[in-house]
């Protein structure tokens, strides 16, 4: 995990969820977010980190706090395939309470640009299959919507879990 | 020429059959299995730990399941800080080596399986390397 000493405060953006409701800066507000961008045709990558992001949720939500005040977004960068209802039926896979969100190019650049989350999609008119390459980084944003961390490969959820418990006792002991 | 090629095949069939109790072969295959797809999805990524104790080198350069209608080996690399796949034609093991297939690295792209795959079910997965040999390997599915 890197932790930024200085957090970065995001500003506006506006996406949409896997149930179609807006998906924007006001929705990172009140919870720690962690934030993954990838695409559902990948077979490595993204459910590699999304199921360790689950275990990591499952360790959170054990803790004495819970994870009442703690989001896993998944932002798919290929709007293209990945509908709302695709994107809904692939995060609930892996945690029902996983949320699937994503926009035009430009609003998934946005907030991608925010956080320095590089991504490509390599779409040929007339291509069925294109690849996508993304960053393999996840991104934590605090409830100040701020970006706080990250953690980057080789992820493992323990660590990630009793990294982020550390982290949000120390941020609850400051802001009381 | 002719005579010799039911020879060769016998010989790639006897292989086969061995091939789950590799040790007169020196190609092992141990710890494969197969991530479970989420639904909609119908892509899945295979892995294993390969060994070769043969002294000679080992080229991996097919990999074929009749339960899928296409299997590619594939590596994960990070480039200008994002993932993709890169297709790779053949792969060496060394003598007395070892080589991964794991998440963020090497591994099988199994694509358009032909029936549904859960946890717990077994796919076989044929590995082909140069000069004929051929490893039939179990992968289990798993979650």
């Amino acid at each position: 995990m890197t932790l930024f000493p200085d957090p970065k405060p995001l500003t506006a953006f506006a996406l949409n969820d896997h149930e179609n409701r807006v998906f924007d800066l006001a929705g990172l507000k009140g919870k720690w977010s962690f934030l993954f961008f990838g695409f559902t045709h990948c077979p490595d990558v993204c459910p590699t980190t999304l199921a360790i992001l689950a275990r990591a949720r499952d360790n959170i939500a054990k803790s004495k706090v819970g994870a009442e005040d703690v989001q896993f977004v998944f932002i798919s960068v290929d709007p293209n395939r990945d509908s709302a209802g695709k994107l809904g039926q692939y995060v609930a896979y892996f945690d029902t309470t996983f949320l699937g969100v994503t926009g035009s190019d430009a609003q998934i650049a946005n907030l991608a640009r925010q956080l320095g989350a590089p991504y490509q999609v390599a779409l040929k008119p007339g291509m069925e299959s294109y690849p996508v390459y993304h960053t393999t980084t996840v991104f934590l944003v605090d409830p100040r919507a701020r970006y706080h961390a990250m953690f980057t490969p080789p992820l493992d959820a323990e660590t990630i879990s009793r990294r982020f418990k550390v982290l949000r006792e120390l941020e609850g002991a400051k802001a009381t | 020429m002719r005579g010799r090629y039911p020879v060769l095949a016998g010989l790639i069939l006897a292989l086969t059959f061995t091939a789950a109790a590799s040790e007169e072969i020196g190609v092992s295959v141990r710890d494969a299995w197969v991530r479970e797809s989420p639904p909609g999805v119908a892509m899945m990524a295979g892995y294993m730990a390969l060994r070769n104790d043969t002294s000679r080198s080992q080229v991996l350069v097919a990999a074929r399941s009749s339960d899928f209608e296409t299997v590619m080996i594939h590596r994960t690399i990070v480039k200008d800080g994002m993932a993709r796949m890169e297709h790779a034609s053949q792969i060496e093991i060394t003598p007395d080596a070892s080589l991964l297939f794991a998440p963020g690295g090497y591994h099988l792209m199994l694509l358009n399986p032909k029936r549904t795959l859960r946890a717990g079910d077994r796919v076989d997965v044929n590995l082909e390397f140069r000069g004929g040999l051929v490893l039939s390997v179990a992968f289990e599915v798993r979650k």
